[in-house]
């Protein structure tokens, strides 16, 4: 499986994400979110990684899936966001890691673009393909 | 001479960093806390303490997008997030008088 097309399968909320796993850093359990009073409801608040200070993202919303039956977010996906000349390091919190699969650019149905690019079947499951390097743009 | 180090408040979970050259008082204010700073009184609901010295780095510009505030930067402070206050534009959730969400 080439890296190009491989993507991480992440739980947020209802929906099914797929992260292209070249801008995924590290799957960890959830890191401690210090909250932020005055953010968005996207920021979740703020952690440390690796000695730095780690936005903490809440992908449920940032993708606008519907909450699941059972919120929480066990799960930390540490992952470069932006474009690669000016990329950031952001923490996506989510419910699961599913795995990693092969999503082939031809296989999705691209939408808007941006941070979603589109959906895509998996396995009989409809994904939504995304772009760290879209995350961000205003 | 100015004071090194920064002094170190929480805030509704958050921890925040003033430099403490900046701080011109501190007093209670009922089961809270007031700094005084350039034209400003910041609110914080513990004074937790004063570090010598923080890496202080540009806050994320990802940060800003959600996060609409000026700031001084960022850092660590043992294990846990430090948004550094700009003492001439703090933080709304710092501000006397000022309710924002999550309170």
């Amino acid at each position: 499986m080439s890296e190009a097309g491989s993507h991480l399968l992440v739980r947020a909320g209802d929906f099914v994400c797929a992260l292209p796993l070249q801008s995924v850093r590290r799957v960890m359990r959830a890191l401690t979110v210090h909250p932020l009073p005055g953010a968005t409801a996207e920021l979740k608040g703020l952690s440390e990684f690796a000695g730095e200070p780690l936005p903490i993202l809440d992908l449920a919303r940032l993708v606008g899936a519907p909450p699941g039956a059972s919120p929480a977010f066990p799960v930390t996906i540490v992952a470069w966001a932006g474009p690669p000349e000016a990329r950031e390091t952001v923490g996506l919190a989510a419910e699961a890691a599913l795995g990693v699969v092969s999503v082939p650019a031809s296989s999705v149905v691209v939408g808007e673009g941006g941070f979603v690019v589109g959906e895509a079947s998996v396995a009989g499951d409809v994904v939504r393909v995304l772009n760290l390097e879209a995350l961000g743009r205003r | 001479m100015s004071r090194p180090g920064y002094l170190l408040l929480r805030r509704s979970g958050a921890l925040f960093g003033v430099a403490s050259a900046a701080v011109l008082g501190l007093s209670r204010q009922g089961a809270a806390y007031r700094v005084e700073v350039a034209e400003h009184g910041l609110l914080a609901d513990e004074v937790v303490g004063v570090v010598e010295n923080l890496d202080v780095r540009p806050l994320a510009p990802l940060v800003s997008r959600y996060w609409p505030e000026a700031s001084g930067g960022w850092a660590v402070h043992a294990g846990a997030p430090v948004v550094v206050v700009d003492p001439c534009r703090p933080p709304r959730a710092l501000a006397e008088g000022e309710t924002v969400d999550g309170e």
